[in-house]
């Protein structure tokens, strides 16, 4: 899917060998290497201190069409960011300019190319932040939409989905009604996050009537130390320290894919929506000083994973599965602990299973002075209540609450893929519909 | 009319930029936009002069009723000729500016003008010391009318004043953190709108010879938002508090102003100003 082309720019060389000798000389030390590159980058090199930061990965891209959106089986990079709109469309007609620039703008931006310009008269088509050559960057831009759209406005509630619902507060929620739904979502990912941010400018300068902002959350992914040959790679940290998704489904089998993300044909969802996902939001604020401030054999009792490694609590290993059967009274890992009450490992609970696909945010100071981040929680499944719902409704009262609050996001299906330049993001749920008579 | 182009333009103070550097455009067909303009914030500052010396008349006699009325149909004059108000920033910021643009918040110092006076008759209720804040502001609204007497008014900050206002609405005015005292922003939304309106009006036999759809467009949008300020008109010809305005028509607001705001930012461009 992703087709990284060789970047050799003339300018570029003596930095790339830099980068590709730091990259063997942290391979070869494994977790030891974080003292290199600082090292290296300061080794008798001319580097101005403003100089850009370098990476032949700006040209990684995906191809936009497919029977499924990116951005959900895709890998994860680095810089993730999600945005719920309302839509200002005032009709059937104006919604589906809606979709058509959309799918215009997004089909460009995932590609690449030239930026567009204009006469230097007028304010510039482009707000020039990727500089004249639009880099992909490992660009996706996930289209989902909220429960609110197939209310009067547009005619859609018979083609709404079985399962879409606005999110409904959980006991431990403080929700902020200004971080809550939406009518439309966009999740942008990139390798940075100047990428994911050109886009979403491109976007609304281009439907100024059409979409307004309500809500955004920025997140990052920490990137891992190379692992040894024949190793696993390992899972990122969240803002408590531990691997996060570690036991997330396998993403490359199609098959478990299909039943645990994708709407497939033989459900009761509507026609138009196979292919298609439920994708659930949370913005959960952790309470980082005192999560700080906890002996570290409760965090990992909380979790149920030992904070290093990532293994749980009877593994070695981060990929080791628990077995909970020989611990029915949880001596070994409570009862409670997070990951035990979120996937019991048990036949009636394998329905639950869902895809996480999380960033970790950090947004300022609150006003007591403590630290406003925490995770910027997406996940992906073929049955929101069966899956977001029913698990979260298992963690509720679990002790990690007293850490946590989340308090914003929303729940939206994300719209089965665009299948070539004929078709466009949203057309078979238009289509589903029958068209409202406009006055 | 018999003086030639170049006279003209000298005349009405508008060349200030050579002849070659406005380019497409014949700058003959500005002259007379502008000049109308001139005349349009002449009136708004005769009108803003009169009411402010009523306004800070009320204030200083004490009478909070009378000073609490005037308060928005007096700075109406003021957001609708923004654009040239903005041109003396001494006096915009004596003027107009508000607590957010002050680190010290009420308390400090340079914090004076309308948005000082309101915090006090709104949120105290109260007209207690402000006969200095008062004489001030009448000062410097005299002032500004003297200085705009003497200003050559430069064509593109005319054309490009009706984006500038659509950028007001859309960054204080949909918000309601304009007037956050006396919820009084409908006027001020109003006198934006009116602005910009206003300048696309002189501009239209322009406009409409290049881009007839262009024109169009700008029209529905200022139509779609007249029509839904003119919902929250009162008896007198003002406007309810902006708490009283539905979220839908908030929402229906946004997207004709964000779509003013970008048509508009290209009028400039349109009509060949640099």
């Amino acid at each position: 899917m992703s087709d990284s082309e060789n970047s050799l720019d003339p300018f570029n060389l003596q930095r790339r060998r830099v980068l590709l000798g730091m990259g063997v000389a942290g391979a070869a030390l494994a977790g030891g290497a974080l003292s290199c590159p600082a090292m290296a980058a300061s080794g008798g090199q001319n580097v101005q201190v403003t100089q850009a930061p370098s990476s032949d990965k700006t040209r990684d891209r995906h191809d936009y069409y497919d029977q499924h959106q990116n951005g959900i089986l895709t890998p994860r990079p680095a810089a993730g960011m999600l945005v719920a709109f309302d839509v200002l469309a005032s009709d059937r007609q104006d919604l589906e300019r809606l979709f058509r620039t959309l799918n215009q703008r997004i089909a460009f931006l995932v590609k690449g190319g030239p930026a567009p310009h204009a006469d230097p008269r007028l304010p510039p088509p482009d707000s020039g932040i990727l500089g004249p050559q639009v880099t992909p960057d490992n660009l996706t831009v996930t289209v989902s939409v909220g429960a609110s759209l197939f209310d009067e406005r547009f005619g859609l509630a018979t083609a709404k989905p079985k399962r879409l619902s606005r999110m409904q507060g959980f006991p431990n929620d403080a929700l902020e009604p200004a971080q809550c739904h939406g009518d439309l979502s966009l999740q942008f990912c990139a390798h940075t996050a100047d990428t994911n941010i050109h886009a979403l400018r491109d976007i609304v300068k281009n439907l100024p009537d059409l979409l307004l902002v309500r809500w955004k959350q920025e997140g990052t992914v920490p990137p891992q130390a190379p692992t040894k040959p024949g190793e696993p790679a390992q899972s990122a940290r969240n803002f408590l320290g531990f691997r996060d998704g570690s036991a997330n489904p396998d993403s490359t089998d199609n098959s478990l894919m299909n039943s645990i993300v994708w709407v497939g044909p033989e459900t009761d969802e509507p026609h138009w929506a196979v292919n298609g996902s439920y994708q659930a939001v949370r913005i959960i604020r952790n309470f980082v000083e005192r999560w700080d401030r906890t002996p570290l054999q409760e965090q990992q009792s909380i979790f149920g994973r030992n904070k290093a490694s990532g293994a749980p609590m009877d593994g070695a290993h981060e990929t080791d599965v628990p077995d909970y059967s020989n611990d029915p009274d949880g001596k070994v890992t409570r009862l409670d602990a997070h990951i035990r009450l979120a996937n019991p490992r048990t036949a009636q609970t394998r329905n639950s299973l869902i895809l996480r696909r999380p960033f970790n945010y950090s947004n300022g100071v609150n006003k007591n002075g403590q630290l406003d981040m925490g995770l910027l929680f997406i996940c992906y499944q073929s049955d929101l209540e069966q899956g977001f719902i029913a698990v979260q409704t298992r963690l509720n009262g679990e002790p990690l609450e007293e850490y946590l609050k989340p308090v914003g996001g929303g729940y939206f299906f994300t719209l089965p893929g665009v299948r070539d330049e004929q078709d466009f993001i949203g057309r078979s749920l238009l289509n589903a519909a029958a068209p409202v008579a406009n006055a | 009319m018999k003086k030639t182009p170049f006279a003209l333009l000298i005349t009405l103070g508008l060349l200030h930029t050579p002849l070659s550097a406005l380019a497409a455009t014949a700058p003959l067909d500005l002259v007379g936009p502008v000049s109308d303009y001139k005349i349009y914030v002449t009136e708004q500052l005769d009108l803003l002069a009169d009411n402010t010396q009523q306004f800070t008349d009320a204030v200083k006699k004490g009478d909070l009723a009378a000073a609490k009325k005037l308060y928005a149909p007096t700075r109406v004059h003021y957001e609708s000729i923004e654009p040239i108000a903005e041109l003396f920033s001494d006096l915009d910021a004596s003027i107009d500016s508000r607590v957010d643009d002050h680190e010290q918040g009420v308390k400090a110092p340079d914090f004076t003008g309308f948005h000082r006076i309101e915090y006090s008759l709104f949120s105290e209720n109260s007209t207690q010391g402000l006969n200095e804040l008062a004489d001030g502001l009448s000062k410097d609204v005299q002032d500004l009318q003297k200085r705009v007497a003497g200003l050559t008014f430069p064509p593109e900050k005319v054309v490009g004043g009706a984006a500038s206002l659509m950028e007001e609405v859309a960054a204080t005015k949909i918000s309601g953190e304009e007037d956050r005292y006396s919820h009084t922003d409908l006027y001020d939304f109003q006198g934006n709108v009116d602005g910009a309106k206003k300048i696309f009006d002189l501009f239209r036999s322009q406009i409409q010879q290049s881009d007839q759809a262009f024109a169009a467009k700008v029209d529905k949008n200022f139509a779609t938002v007249d029509r839904i300020l003119a919902k929250y008109r009162t008896q007198d010809g003002g406007f309810e508090t902006y708490d009283k305005i539905k979220d839908n028509d908030r929402k229906a607001l946004i997207g004709p102003v964000n779509t003013l705001a970008e048509d508009l930012s290209t009028l400039r461009g349109k009509l060949g100003l640099n």
